[in-house]
């Protein structure tokens, strides 16, 4: 079972002109646990779409989605929330962290609203990062390094299936980015599958495969040697798992 | 708006458990940007001030009138319908009155203009003729009789001018009388005038009715329902008599002092409404401007709801410190108002009623915050984390 599986998905917006845009032209995607995938390809190939749609924050316009084998094409707005939360991990290129919060709160807010507290967990991430000296600080005191590790504990804290990285590297230097790609390998040992959409060579060092998009166009989207994967015995199994 | 979130934030307990982080995340949004908090504060703290301190203002006003009317409302007079061809009233009108009205006190009154003088002064004064005057009158000097039998019970107004007080003598229509007491000054009007009267017992009267009854009830409502019997009863078959309400009256001071509390609620209304819309500014100008950070919350999985009562709670506390910061200046001003204006009865300001004004106040601070918030907070909830993202 593949932790996040796109079929044949489409995504068109609607373009300035009489024509859609077609950012994502029949995809097929997908990771297995505790796979490092990045997604390469020129700016406005698509990639931040296909991570969009990806981590729930988007809906194909065609195609089917599934999340852990549980097909999560259709999801209210709520729902979406929910699944995001409890499935999908997020690093972004501006680290993203709340200015107001300590390193510790940062990490533990995905589970604010929740009851009980996070607070050991998310401690212990970062700790497991290399940040046991800087729990209560600001992400102001902290250097660029330090607030995409934050970063990534945050996506963490949740224990996801998947990790969406968009240009994780991009706002570091090459020794930094570096050390950022080292602890993605740490997290993808754990069985956690990571995608990472970059312009960064470096990533493609790290990663056990790379995946082309042109044009909406994916090429080399499934695993080798599975490039078959709909209308099996395992898709109507998923596809009933969906319904629960 | 987010069932999906799970059950077991269900019940009120989970509901205020949501609440705390949402408070504590939107009191350090606020003390990021602390000039334009503390402003937002200052507008809903003056809007509360205007409304609370306008709302006893007129509130005091229509206490202290009240005060000062006193107990105008308790006494209806009852004169002979002139109209109706009827000069005065028998007693078996005055009969008819008393059982109309029932427990009241029913004073008839004889009425006659006469000269009085005093040693080296005199004055033309109503003169009447009562038995019972200890039931409609409090006298300032000497004693009231329970029967008027003898002497003169003389009003406040024509003891000053003439200089006379209980023990001299008067003058009346050329006898010689005793004054046996003197009258509180009135504080009312009343076509009664008694601060200009002279009162004799029934006896000095040879009349064969009486030109006025008075009707004493224990309190304004009591003289309404008094009035109103005397109406149904006495007129009933014909119009007999006239009345002279003073309820009627305290009733449209009453109105006209409620009329204006409201204006001046109104005029503090305003001023709490432009407060509102300074944080529906304050509101809009950090959400757009914090418009990614709650696109990543909502990214990492943080509910629409949550998001909602971060912001609402912003609001909410700038809605209540400004509340609170007015509350506490109107009661000083109140207080130095009292301290420095020996006219403004302690009393009055300290009435519970005000206390109302001051919930009031507050409520609608903590109100105007919510309501302001609710827009810029529905519609930063509501926006796709993925349009929040993309910059």
């Amino acid at each position: 079972m593949y932790s996040v599986e796109l079929r044949g998905v489409t995504k068109r917006y609607p373009g300035g002109g009489a024509e859609p845009v077609v950012a994502l032209d029949d995809v097929g995607f997908a990771v297995e646990p505790g796979e490092f995938v990045a997604v390469v390809g020129p700016s406005g190939s698509g990639k931040s779409t296909l991570l969009n749609v990806l981590g729930l924050l988007d809906d194909p316009t065609a195609g089917q989605r599934l999340l852990d084998g549980t097909d999560v094409t259709d999801l209210s707005v709520a729902e979406r929330t929910a699944a995001r939360k409890r499935s999908i991990g997020f690093v972004f290129q501006d680290f993203h962290l709340l200015p107001t919060l300590t390193a510790v709160e940062n990490v533990a807010l995905p589970t604010a609203f929740d009851p009980g507290d996070a607070s050991d967990r998310a401690a212990d991430l970062l700790t497991r990062f290399g940040l046991g000296d800087r729990l209560d600080h600001e992400p102001s005191e902290l250097s660029g390094g330090q607030k995409q590790r934050v970063a990534i504990a945050r996506s963490l804290i949740n224990e996801p299936a998947v990790l969406l990285a968009d240009e994780p590297t991009g706002n570091l230097d090459t020794e930094t980015g570096e050390s950022i790609l080292a602890e993605f390998e740490r997290v993808k040992e754990e069985g956690v599958a990571v995608v990472a959409v970059t312009h960064d060579p470096l990533v493609k060092e790290y990663a056990d495969r790379v995946v082309e998009l042109t044009d909406g166009v994916l090429v080399g989207g499934v695993p080798a040697g599975d490039e078959t994967p709909p209308e099996t015995a395992r898709g109507a199994e998923a596809a009933a798992a969906g319904d629960r | 708006m987010s069932r999906a979130d799970g059950p077991d934030r269900a019940g009120l307990g989970g509901w205020l458990r949501g609440w705390r982080p949402a408070v504590s995340m939107a009191a350090r949004n606020l003390r990021r940007n602390r000039v334009r908090t503390a402003l937002a504060v200052l507008g809903v703290c003056i809007g509360v001030l205007a409304v609370a301190a306008l709302g006893i203002f007129g509130n005091v006003l229509a206490l202290g009138a009240a005060d000062a009317i006193g107990d105008i409302g308790t006494q209806v007079v009852v004169s002979p319908n002139n109209d109706a061809g009827v000069d005065s009233l028998s007693d078996a009108d005055v009969a008819d009155i008393r059982r109309a009205v029932g427990s009241p006190a029913v004073v008839p009154l004889y009425s006659d203009n006469a000269v009085v003088s005093a040693q080296n002064d005199q004055q033309f004064a109503t003169v009447y003729g009562v038995e019972e005057p200890a039931l409609a009158f409090e006298a300032a000097e000497g004693r009231l009789p329970e029967r008027h039998r003898q002497g003169a019970i003389v009003g406040a107004g024509v003891a000053e001018d003439l200089g006379v007080g209980a023990g001299d003598t008067v003058g009346i229509a050329g006898r010689q009388v005793r004054v046996v007491a003197v009258l509180v000054e009135s504080q009312t009007f009343s076509p009664v005038a008694p601060d200009d009267a002279v009162f004799l017992p029934e006896s000095a009267f040879s009349a064969d009715g009486y030109g006025q009854v008075l009707v004493v009830a224990e309190s304004g409502e009591a003289a309404r329902t008094a009035a109103d019997d005397i109406r149904e009863q006495v007129n009933a078959r014909e119009e007999r008599v006239d009345l002279f309400e003073l309820a009627a009256i305290v009733d449209e001071v009453n109105e006209f002092f409620g009329l204006l509390s409201t204006f001046l609620l109104g005029l503090g209304a305003i001023s709490l409404v432009v407060a509102g819309v300074s944080i529906l500014n304050v509101m809009l100008m950090s959400t757009v401007e914090r418009r990614e950070e709650i696109g990543v919350m909502r990214a990492v999985g943080v509910a629409r709801r949550d998001v909602l009562r971060v912001l609402l709670a912003e609001a909410g506390l700038i809605g209540a410190a400004g509340a609170a910061a007015g509350t506490a200046l109107t009661v000083l001003l109140v207080a130095g108002l009292v301290v420095s204006t020996p006219e403004v009865d302690a009393a009055l300001a300290l009435d519970p009623t005000n206390g109302y004004y001051l919930l009031l106040a507050l409520g609608f601070g903590v109100g105007v915050g919510l309501v302001s918030g609710a827009y810029p907070a529905w519609k930063a909830a509501n926006e796709r984390p993925v349009e929040a993202l993309r910059s």
